[in-house]
């Protein structure tokens, strides 16, 4: 299944923002089939930071392992955002 | 007397003079507010004929507000009504004039390569001040928030309780504000500590160190620049003390 971020907005830098698009894709998890993979697409996304990132990514990577996948973007805040929160936590993102 | 007066028709000739009124609706301050800062010399106001109303020039009000820096600077010294485009109240605010700047920058293709690190770097700043301050603010809530593309800077403030004030509560052997700058812009904070909000400055310092910016950030008495290429931090401590944080971002 795949994650449209742009759906959450463009701009996604708020911890609070972040925080309320991981309670909403909640249910969208129910949807998943037995080892089917989340990808998550950062196109359409123009600023990406770490508070936002560490609201739904972090949480959703401890959620579902191997099965959250990020897709690959140019977008130079979103490498940046993945880059340090892979520091802080001590695991890497799958891509 | 006699000088003033032809002063005040040379203005009237040349410039339309603004009323009183006029002038709080295009700074976004009150009238009161006006009649102080011309009472202390902050921005003096024009009397024409020698008479007791005050009036403006639009370029006395666009030179005053173009100070961000200063503005900026004398706000975290010493409280008072900031002109309404540049403070936020909220972070709903500050994300609603974010994305102003972001649109602005996208405006400009020089600026197309950092335009999303720009707004990162400024939304941590910002988002920052709210997540840290929200609920314990000093005394005025909210930031302030202005940046000028011809002169390529963005400038944030606010009057929280600062770095030492937010990182003493999980670091309490920190003892003054350099050695809190220092550690908000190097250590990183576990998933595991009881804070997790301490990680935005290591993104800054990050970004900064790798892209043709810079950064001056200010809280209490320590005062840290940043910029391309040099990733030691360079930290000195100011004259005076100052509330809450004040950044300026270059590009």
């Amino acid at each position: 299944m795949k994650v449209e971020l742009k759906k959450f907005g463009t701009t996604l830098i708020s911890r609070q923002a972040g925080k309320e698009a991981f309670a909403a894709f909640q249910p969208t998890l129910k949807e998943l089939t037995a080892g089917e993979n989340i990808e998550v697409d950062f196109d359409g996304v123009i600023t990406f930071s770490p508070s936002w990132g560490d609201e739904f990514l972090t949480p959703l990577r401890d959620q579902l392992g191997e099965h959250f996948v990020l897709l690959p973007t140019d977008n130079p805040s979103v490498k940046a955002t993945v880059e340090l929160l892979e520091k802080i936590s001590g695991k890497k993102f799958k891509t | 007397m006699h000088s003033l007066v032809n002063y005040a028709i040379l203005i009237n000739m040349e410039e339309k003079l603004l009323n009183i009124r006029e002038a709080a609706e295009i700074l976004g301050v009150s009238i009161d507010t006006l009649r102080r800062w011309d009472k202390s010399g902050k921005l003096v106001a024009v009397r024409k004929d020698g008479g007791v109303h005050r009036y403006y020039t639009e370029k006395d009000l666009e030179v005053f507000a173009s100070d961000l820096i200063k503005l900026a600077y004398e706000w975290t010294s010493d409280s008072f009504e900031l002109p309404a485009r540049f403070y936020c109240a909220n972070s709903a605010v500050f994300q609603t004039k974010i994305i102003k700047l972001q649109n602005a920058l996208m405006q400009s293709p020089q600026f197309s390569n950092i335009v999303s690190l720009i707004v990162a770097v400024a939304g941590e700043i910002g988002n920052n001040s709210f997540d840290h301050n929200l609920g314990k603010w000093p005394d005025v809530s909210g930031i302030f928030f202005a940046y000028d593309l011809n002169k390529r800077l963005v400038v944030l403030a606010d009057r929280g309780l600062g770095v030492l004030g937010t990182l003493s509560r999980i670091r309490p052997e920190l003892k003054n504000h350099m050695d809190a700058l220092r550690m908000a812009f190097t250590e990183v904070v576990s998933g595991r500590d009881p804070e997790k909000r301490g990680n935005g400055l290591k993104f800054v310092r990050q970004v900064v160190i790798e892209n043709p910016m810079s950064l001056f950030f200010r809280s209490g008495d320590a005062e840290l620049r940043l910029q391309e290429g040099n990733s030691e931090l360079s930290i000195t401590r100011a004259q005076i003390n100052t509330r809450g944080c004040l950044a300026i971002i270059k590009f």
